[in-house]
C-alpha cells in the first residue's frame, strides 16, 4: 500500500459506481474521492459504492471530506456505501458518525444490491 | 449531521407601509425563504440578493471576513485583493448598526475620487459581537432603521450556520478523541491478544499516523540482544534508516523547523518530524518518527506538545509488544530446546549398554547416571573375537545436544575399530583422534580410557587418552593409571602412549568419569579420589556389581541436596578366580 491513494471508478450499471481505493486516506488522498465522486454526481450518479480493500489508513481530515462527499450525497437524494473495510477503519467510521448516514458491508455484491434499492 | 436552528419569522406589515418599508418586508421573506444549511455555496447569493432589495439597490457585495473567498456580488467584480482589503476592513470593524463609509470600494462602483459623504457604504451583518459579513452598497440605504431590521435578520441566519458550523466540529473533536482513546485501547488489546510482532507493529505505525493526521511515518526497532535493527516499516518514503536510527538520542524530537533538526534526522524527506524513542527499562528498541501533520487546506501544521503525548503513548504500546514478543520468541526456543534435549536423551540412551556381556576370564559390571541437561559420558565392554575383551569409558565436552551427538559420533568409531584394531590401541585411538578432529567443531573433543583384557596373558593393555586415571586394585594396594596422551579430537595428528599391568584373579580395574570424583556437596567439597579409592579398595571382594552400585550410592548420599551438575560412570573389571 502507498501513501499517495489511486482511485478506480468503476460503472457496473448507469444507477451506481463503484470508487476502489489503493492507499491512505488522508487529505490529497480524500480530495481525490471527493475529486471523482463530484465528477460522478455532476453526471447524475448519485449512489456510490466506496470499496476500501485496498486502504489500511484513513485519518481525520480523509474523513472529514468523506463527511463532505456524503452530505452532498444526501442532499441530492443519493446514497453511499462501503464495503471491505478493516475493521480498524470500520471502528473509526463507527466512531466519527460516517455509520450513521451510510451503510457499511462485508462485500461489493450486497452493497450494490442496497444502493439499487434491491435489498433494505 | 445538520443542526437545525429555529430563524426567525418576517415582521408584519402594518397600514401606511412607505416604499421601503415594502422593499423591506420583501427583503425579510426572501430571507425567511431561505434554507441555509439546504445549498451552503448559494446562501451568500441568496442573502445578498434580499440586502439588495431592501437596498433597493442592483449592485453589491457580501463578503466573509475570516474567509475572503466566499462571497457574493451583484454587478460588480471585486478583485482577490478588494476582498482581502475589505475582509480585513469587516474583521476589525466590531459591532456597528450604521453604515460606514468605504472610499476603497469606490472603483467597484465606477467611482472615481469620490469623497467620505458620496463613497460606497459598508454595512457589517454582526451577532455577538462578531462580524459575520460585510455588505458593501454604492451607497447608503435610504432608510437606515428598516434596513438596520434586515442586516439583522440576514445576520441571524449567518450565526445559526456558524452555531450548527460549530457544534459540528465541537462533535467531530469529541468523536476524534473517542477514536483516539479507542486506538489506543484498541493497540493495548492486540498487544495482549497477538505475539506477531510485525502485524502489531504495522498496526501501531498507522493508528499513530492516522491519530496523528501524519503525511508519512517509519517505524524502525531493533532487537534487545543483537542490538540491530530487525524491522522497519514505513508509508511513504522512509524517513530514517535502521542504522541511523540507532544512533538518534533517546528523547522525543519536535522538528517543526529545519533549524531544530538533530544531524540524522537533516535530510529526511519531510517538512516536519516528530521522532519518539520505543523504550523499555530505559533501553533503546526503536524509533517511531511521523512527519508532516497535514491540515484540510493541504499545507503542514506543527507537531504539538499533545501530538508528542499521543506518540508517545503508541511508541510505550510499541515498547511493550517488543518485550512480549521477545518473551514468547525465548519461550518457544526454551521449549524446543527442551525437546531437543529429550530426544538427544533418548538417542544417548539406546547408545549406552542396558546389559554388559559375559566375557572370558573377566567379572564386569557398570552403570551411568546421566545428568538433568545431556552429557558426554559413554562406556561399554567389547568382547573380541580371539578371546579378548576391549572395555572403555569416555566422556565428551561440552553439554546438551552437540555433545550427545559426540557420544554418539565415538560409539560409531569404537564400535567400528575395536573389532579389528585392539592389537593396536595407539594406532586405533590415533584413527579415533583423526574422525573426530575431522568431525567436531573446535573446543570439541573426548577423553578416553580404552583398556584390552588379555586372559591367556593376564593383562590390561590400555591408552589413557586424557581421562581420570584408572584405578587397578590388587592386594598390593592401588595404582593409578595415568593418562598417556591429551584428548581425542583435540588436536590433529597426536600421538598416545600404550601401557600394560600384569594382573592376578581378584585384582579389580575400575574406571569412572570426573563426574564421580567431581561431585560437589552442600559445602562445594569433591566427593574426590580418597573415597572414591576407599570404596575400591573396600570392596575388592564384593561382587562388581555390587561395588558399582556402593558407588553410586556413596556419590548420592555424598551430594544429597544438590542438583547433579555431570554424568556420572563407572565401569568395573575383576579378573576372575581361574576354574
Amino acid at each position: 500500500m502507498s501513501e499517495t491513494l489511486k482511485v478506480i471508478v468503476d460503472r457496473p450499471d448507469a444507477t451506481v459506481a463503484v470508487l476502489r481505493t489503493d492507499g491512505y486516506i488522508n487529505n490529497t488522498g480524500g480530495e481525490e474521492i471527493a475529486k471523482e465522486a463530484y465528477a460522478l454526481l455532476g453526471s447524475g450518479v448519485n449512489r456510490l459504492l466506496l470499496d476500501l480493500e485496498k486502504t489500511k489508513i484513513v485519518n481525520s481530515i480523509g474523513i472529514s471530506i468523506l463527511i463532505e462527499i456524503l452530505e452532498k450525497l444526501l442532499d441530492q437524494g443519493g446514497k453511499l456505501a462501503f464495503c471491505r473495510l478493516t475493521p480498524t477503519i470500520e471502528k473509526t467510521f463507527q466512531i466519527m458518525g460516517l455509520a450513521q448516514y451510510a451503510r457499511i458491508f462485508a462485500a461489493p455484491e450486497p452493497a450494490l444490491a442496497w444502493l439499487r434499492g434491491e435489498s433494505e | 449531521m445538520r443542526v437545525s436552528s429555529p430563524l426567525p419569522s418576517p415582521p408584519s406589515l402594518g397600514s401606511g407601509a412607505s416604499p421601503s418599508s415594502a422593499a423591506n418586508l420583501a427583503a425579510h421573506r426572501r430571507l425567511a425563504a431561505i434554507d441555509p444549511f439546504a445549498d451552503r455555496d448559494r446562501l451568500f447569493d441568496g442573502i445578498l440578493a434580499a440586502l439588495l432589495t431592501a437596498a433597493h439597490a442592483e449592485r453589491g457585495l457580501l463578503v466573509d471576513p475570516v474567509q475572503p473567498e466566499r462571497f457574493a456580488c451583484a454587478g460588480v467584480e471585486p478583485s482577490p485583493a478588494l476582498l482581502e482589503a475589505l475582509a480585513a476592513r469587516g474583521a476589525g470593524i466590531g459591532r456597528v448598526t450604521d453604515p460606514l463609509p468605504e472610499p476603497a470600494s469606490a472603483s467597484l462602483f465606477g467611482l472615481s475620487d469620490v469623497g467620505t459623504a458620496e463613497a460606497p457604504a459598508a454595512i457589517p451583518l454582526t451577532a455577538r459581537d462578531d462580524v459575520l459579513a460585510l455588505l458593501v452598497l454604492e451607497k447608503p440605504p435610504s432608510d437606515p432603521v428598516g434596513f438596520a431590521s434586515v442586516t439583522a435578520h440576514a445576520a441571524r441566519i449567518l450565526d445559526s450556520v456558524r452555531m450548527a458550523d460549530k457544534v459540528q466540529k465541537a462533535d467531530f473533536e469529541l468523536k476524534y478523541r473517542v477514536w483516539e482513546l479507542e486506538s489506543l485501547y484498541d493497540v493495548g488489546l492486540s498487544i495482549a491478544g497477538t505475539l506477531d510482532f510485525e502485524s502489531l507493529a504495522e498496526d501501531i505505525l498507522y493508528k499513530s499516523m492516522s491519530l496523528l493526521n501524519a503525511r508519512t511515518g517509519t517505524l524502525i526497532v531493533c532487537d534487545r540482544a543483537a542490538d540491530a535493527p530487525v524491522y522497519v516499516r514505513h508509508l511513504g518514503e522512509p524517513l530514517l534508516d535502521g542504522e541511523s536510527a540507532r544512533l538518534l538520542p533517546s528523547r522525543v524530537l519536535r522538528c517543526n523547523t529545519l533549524a531544530e533538526r538533530v544531524g540524522l534526522l537533516a535530510n529526511a524527506p519531510a517538512e516536519k518530524l516528530l521522532a519518539v524513542p520505543i523504550l523499555a527499562d530505559g533501553r533503546w528498541l526503536g524509533v517511531l518518527v511521523l512527519a508532516d501533520k497535514e491540515n484540510r487546506a493541504g499545507s503542514i501544521d506543527d507537531f504539538t506538545e499533545a501530538d508528542e503525548r499521543v506518540a508517545s503513548l503508541f511508541a510505550n504500546q510499541a515498547a511493550i509488544a517488543l518485550e512480549n514478543a521477545r518473551l514468547h520468541r525465548e519461550a518457544v526456543e526454551k521449549e524446543k530446546m527442551e525437546r531437543e534435549m529429550e530426544l538427544a536423551a533418548s538417542i544417548q540412551k539406546t547408545i549406552l549398554p542396558e546389559a554388559l556381556p559375559d566375557v572370558p576370564g573377566l567379572l564386569v559390571a557398570g552403570g551411568n547416571r546421566p545428568a538433568k541437561q545431556i552429557g558426554g559420558d559413554y562406556f561399554d565392554v567389547y568382547p573380541l573375537a580371539d578371546g579378548r575383551t576391549a572395555l572403555c569409558v569416555a566422556d565428551v565436552s561440552g553439554k546438551g545436544v552437540p555433545a550427545a551427538l559426540l557420544v554418539s559420533t565415538v560409539h560409531a568409531c569404537l564400535h567400528l575399530l575395536v573389532p579389528n584394531n585392539a592389537s593396536d590401541l595407539p594406532g586405533l585411538v590415533a584413527r579415533v583422534n583423526r574422525h573426530l578432529v575431522g568431525f567436531s567443531s573446535t573446543r570439541k573433543f573426548a577423553t578416553l580410557f580404552i583398556a584390552v583384557f588379555d586372559p591367556a596373558k593376564g593383562t590390561f593393555t590400555y591408552v589413557n587418552a586424557g581421562h581420570n586415571p584408572g584405578l587397578w586394585v590388587s592386594p598390593g594396594g592401588v595404582t593409578l593409571l595415568p593418562s598417556g596422551g591429551v584428548p581425542v579430537g583435540m588436536m590433529p595428528g597426536v600421538t598416545h602412549k600404550q601401557a600394560s599391568i600384569l594382573v592376578a584373579p581378584g585384582d579389580t580395574l575400575l574406571l569412572y568419569s570426573d563426574g564421580i570424583t567431581e561431585a560437589l556437596n552442600g559445602a562445594d567439597e569433591e566427593f574426590g579420589m580418597e573415597r572414591l579409592t576407599a570404596l575400591a579398595v573396600d570392596g575388592r571382594e564384593q561382587p562388581p556389581a555390587e561395588l558399582c552400585h556402593r558407588i553410586f550410592s556413596a556419590v548420592s548420599d555424598f551430594t544429597t541436596g544438590v542438583a547433579q551438575y555431570d554424568d556420572q560412570t563407572v565401569l568395573i573389571a575383576r579378573v576372575a578366580a581361574t576354574s
